[in-house]
C-alpha cells in the first residue's frame, strides 16, 4: 500500500486509547454481570421445574398406583409456559407405550411433594398422544380434547 | 520493606515453587481421572448423555456405570475447578509445569476421548449421512436431509431434529467426508474420530507455534485449548467438524505471523487467506476473520488470496453440488432461525419474563453483532491486533447466536492464547464456565 497517503498505511502500534479501553472494559463488565444474572436466573427456573416434574411424577404414581419408571411428560399440550403437564405412562407392566396408556394433566401448586390431577384421556398401545388417538377424557383436563 | 518482611515474602515464594508443581500434577490427575469416568461410563450403555451409536467402545464397557447426569456433571464441574487452576499456576510460572507434562497431559486427555464413545451429540452422524446420501445413494446433501436415505443403516443413529434438514456445512468439508462413506457407519465413525483428533492436535501445534512465535508461553498456551473440558468432552467427545475448521483458522493465523512487517510476505498473506476461505468452506463462520485480516494488513495479497480461493471453492462446489452447495447466504440465514435452550438469547428472554426468543430478537441481536463488528473494525484499523479482533468477532457471534452449542465457544480459545490482549481469554473462559453453570439444573433437582 506504498502508494497510499502514510495516513492509511498500516500500524505497527495502535493509537493510544485508555479512555477508550476503560469505555470497553466498563461495557464488558456490564456485558458479563448481565449475562451471569440471565445465567443464574435461568438455572433457578430450571431447578424449579424439576422440582414440580418431581411433583408430576409422584403424583401420576400415587393416582395410578403404578410406580413405573418410564412416564412421559409433556408441556406443550396444555400450553407451553403455563406450568401444566401431561404425564401418560403404562396401565399395566410393560415396555414403554406398549400397553394402553394412561395420560393425566396435572397443574396447581405443590403440596406434600404433590400437585392436583385436573383429569385426563386414553390412549391406545403404541399410539402418540395427538386428539385422534384420546379417548375415555374425564374432568377438566380431558374436555374437548376427544375426537367427537 | 523491613528484612524480616522480606524473608518472609521470600520463604512463602520458595514454599509455593516447592507445592506448585505437586498441585499442577494433582489437578492434571483429577482431570484425567474425571475424562476417564465420563468415557468409561459412557462406554458402558445408552444414557440420556450418549447418543444411540454403533458400539464402538465395548472393549472400555466393563469398567464403568451407566452414565447418569449426576456422574456427568460432577466430573464436568471437577474438570473445570482443575483446569481453572491447572492454568491459573502454568500462566504464573513457566516452572511449574513442564513442556513434555503439558504434551502428555493433553495427548492423554485426547486419546482418552478418542478411544471412547460418541460424547453429547449426534451430529457425527449427520456428517456420515451427508457423506453416505452422496456417494451411496447418489442424493444431493444441499438439498434434502438425512430422511432421504431412512433405509441406510446411518439413519437411525441421526438427531430426530435433523433428519429432514440438509446440509449446512462447507462444500470442501462435505468433499472430505465423501472417502469415509464407503467405509461403513463404523468406518466411518472411526474415521470422523480420527479426523477430529489429527485436526485438533494440528490445532495445538499451531496454537503452540503462534504463541512462541509473538513472544507467549507456548506450554500455558496449548494447556488452555487442550486441557479444556469443553474442547475435550464436547468438541473432541462429539467429533465436531468445528476442529478441522479452527485447524485452518490456526494455519492462518500462522502463516500472517511469519509474515509481519517489517518483512511482509505476499504469498504467506495470499496462502493465509485462502486458507481462512477453506476453513469457511468447512463452517462458515471462520470467515469472520477475514475482514480483520485485510484491514490489518492493508495489502492486494490476502484480497488477492481470498478471492483466489472463493473463485476456485465456488466451481468446485457448484460442479458437485449444484448452486445449493454454494449458497451459504440461505444455509447462514436458516440456522439463524434456530434457537436453543442453552443460548444467552434465550436466558435474557427468561429473564425479561418472555417465554422464549421473538423473531424480533433475532433482528435485534443481529443488529447488536453489525455493531461490535464494525467497533472491532474500526480498531483493527487504528492498529489493534486483528488476531485479538477475529476471537472477539467469534466470541460475539456465539454470544449473540440463538443457537448456542458447547463447541461453539471454542472458536475463540486457540486466538485468545496468542494475543496481548487478556480480557478475550477471561471473556471466553468466563462466558464458558457460565455456559457450564447452566447446565447443572439436573444435579440440583434430579427428576426421576
Amino acid at each position: 500500500m506504498s502508494w497510499a497517503p502514510a495516513s492509511l498505511h498500516p500500524r505497527a502500534v495502535e493509537l493510544p486509547g485508555r479512555r477508550l479501553w476503560l469505555i470497553e472494559t466498563s461495557v464488558l463488565v456490564l456485558v458479563g454481570a448481565v449475562l451471569a444474572i440471565a445465567t443464574v436466573n435461568d438455572l433457578g427456573r430450571e431447578t424449579d421445574i424439576n422440582h414440580r416434574l418431581v411433583a408430576d411424577l409422584r403424583t401420576w404414581r400415587q393416582y395410578t398406583h403404578h410406580n413405573y419408571q418410564n412416564v412421559s411428560i409433556d408441556q406443550e399440550t396444555l400450553g407451553l409456559g403455563s406450568e401444566r403437564e401431561v404425564l401418560c405412562g403404562n396401565t399395566s407392566a410393560g415396555p414403554p407405550g406398549a400397553k394402553t396408556q394412561i395420560c393425566l394433566g396435572i397443574w396447581g401448586p405443590v403440596a406434600n411433594g404433590m400437585r392436583t390431577v385436573h383429569g385426563g384421556w386414553y390412549l391406545p398401545p403404541y399410539r402418540p398422544d395427538i386428539p385422534a388417538n384420546r379417548y375415555g377424557c374425564f374432568g377438566a383436563a380431558g374436555r374437548g380434547r376427544c375426537p367427537r | 520493606m523491613s528484612v524480616a518482611a522480606q524473608s518472609e515474602r521470600g520463604l512463602a515464594g520458595v514454599r509455593s515453587e516447592r507445592w506448585a508443581p505437586a498441585l499442577a500434577t494433582a489437578l492434571a490427575l483429577l482431570l484425567v481421572l474425571a475424562a476417564a469416568e465420563i468415557v468409561l461410563d459412557g462406554a458402558a450403555g445408552r444414557s440420556a448423555l450418549i447418543p444411540k451409536s454403533p458400539d464402538i467402545s465395548a472393549w472400555l464397557s466393563g469398567s464403568g456405570e451407566r452414565l447418569g447426569f449426576r456422574v456427568f456433571l460432577i466430573a464436568l464441574l471437577v474438570s473445570t475447578g482443575a483446569y481453572g487452576g491447572l492454568i491459573a499456576l502454568a500462566r504464573r510460572s513457566r516452572a511449574v509445569v513442564s513442556t513434555r507434562s503439558a504434551i502428555v497431559l493433553v495427548a492423554a486427555l485426547q486419546l482418552i476421548v478418542f478411544a471412547g464413545p460418541i460424547l453429547l451429540s449426534t451430529d457425527v452422524f449427520s456428517y456420515i449421512a451427508y457423506a453416505r446420501m452422496g456417494v451411496e445413494h447418489g442424493i444431493n446433501p444441499y438439498l434434502h436431509g438425512p430422511a432421504a436415505i431412512a433405509a441406510d443403516p446411518v439413519f437411525k443413529y441421526v438427531g430426530e431434529d435433523w433428519i429432514h434438514v440438509a446440509t449446512a456445512y462447507g462444500p470442501l468439508y462435505t468433499l472430505l467426508s465423501y472417502p469415509l462413506a464407503p467405509l461403513g457407519v463404523v468406518g466411518a465413525l472411526w474415521g470422523m474420530k480420527l479426523e477430529a483428533l489429527l485436526a485438533s492436535a494440528g490445532t495445538l501445534a499451531l496454537t503452540w507455534r503462534c504463541a512462541r512465535a509473538r513472544g507467549f508461553d507456548p506450554v500455558a498456551a496449548i494447556l488452555v485449548v487442550g486441557a479444556n473440558p469443553l474442547y475435550v468432552i464436547y468438541g473432541l467427545g462429539g467429533a465436531h467438524n468445528d476442529l478441522i475448521m479452527m485447524l485452518a483458522m490456526m494455519g492462518a493465523v500462522s502463516l500472517m505471523i511469519a509474515s509481519r512487517p517489517p518483512a511482509p510476505s505476499g504469498r504467506r498473506e495470499a496462502s493465509a487467506a485462502a486458507l481462512v476461505v477453506a476453513g469457511a468452506l468447512i463452517k462458515v463462520t471462520v470467515a469472520a476473520l477475514l475482514p480483520f485480516m485485510i484491514v490489518s494488513r492493508r495489502r492486494l495479497a490476502p484480497i488477492l488470496g481470498a478471492l483466489a480461493a472463493s473463485a476456485v471453492g465456488a466451481v468446485i462446489g457448484y460442479a458437485v453440488f449444484g448452486i445449493h452447495g454454494i449458497d451459504v447466504i440461505a444455509a447462514l440465514n436458516r440456522d439463524a432461525a434456530f434457537v436453543s435452550t442453552d443460548s444467552f438469547a434465550t436466558e435474557i428472554a427468561h429473564l425479561l419474563g418472555k417465554p422464549g426468543v421473538f423473531p424480533v430478537d433475532h433482528d435485534l441481536l443481529k443488529a447488536a453483532l453489525v455493531v461490535i463488528v464494525a467497533h472491532l473494525l474500526w480498531r483493527t484499523w487504528r492498529g489493534y491486533d486483528w488476531v485479538a479482533a477475529s476471537g472477539w468477532a467469534l466470541l460475539a457471534i456465539s454470544v449473540t447466536s440463538t443457537w448456542l452449542l458447547a463447541w461453539y465457544i471454542l472458536w475463540p480459545l486457540p486466538l485468545a492464547v496468542v494475543t496481548r490482549d487478556r480480557r478475550l481469554l477471561l471473556a471466553t473462559l468466563a462466558v464458558q464456565v457460565l455456559f457450564i453453570l447452566h447446565q447443572i439444573s439436573p444435579l440440583l433437582a434430579p427428576v426421576k
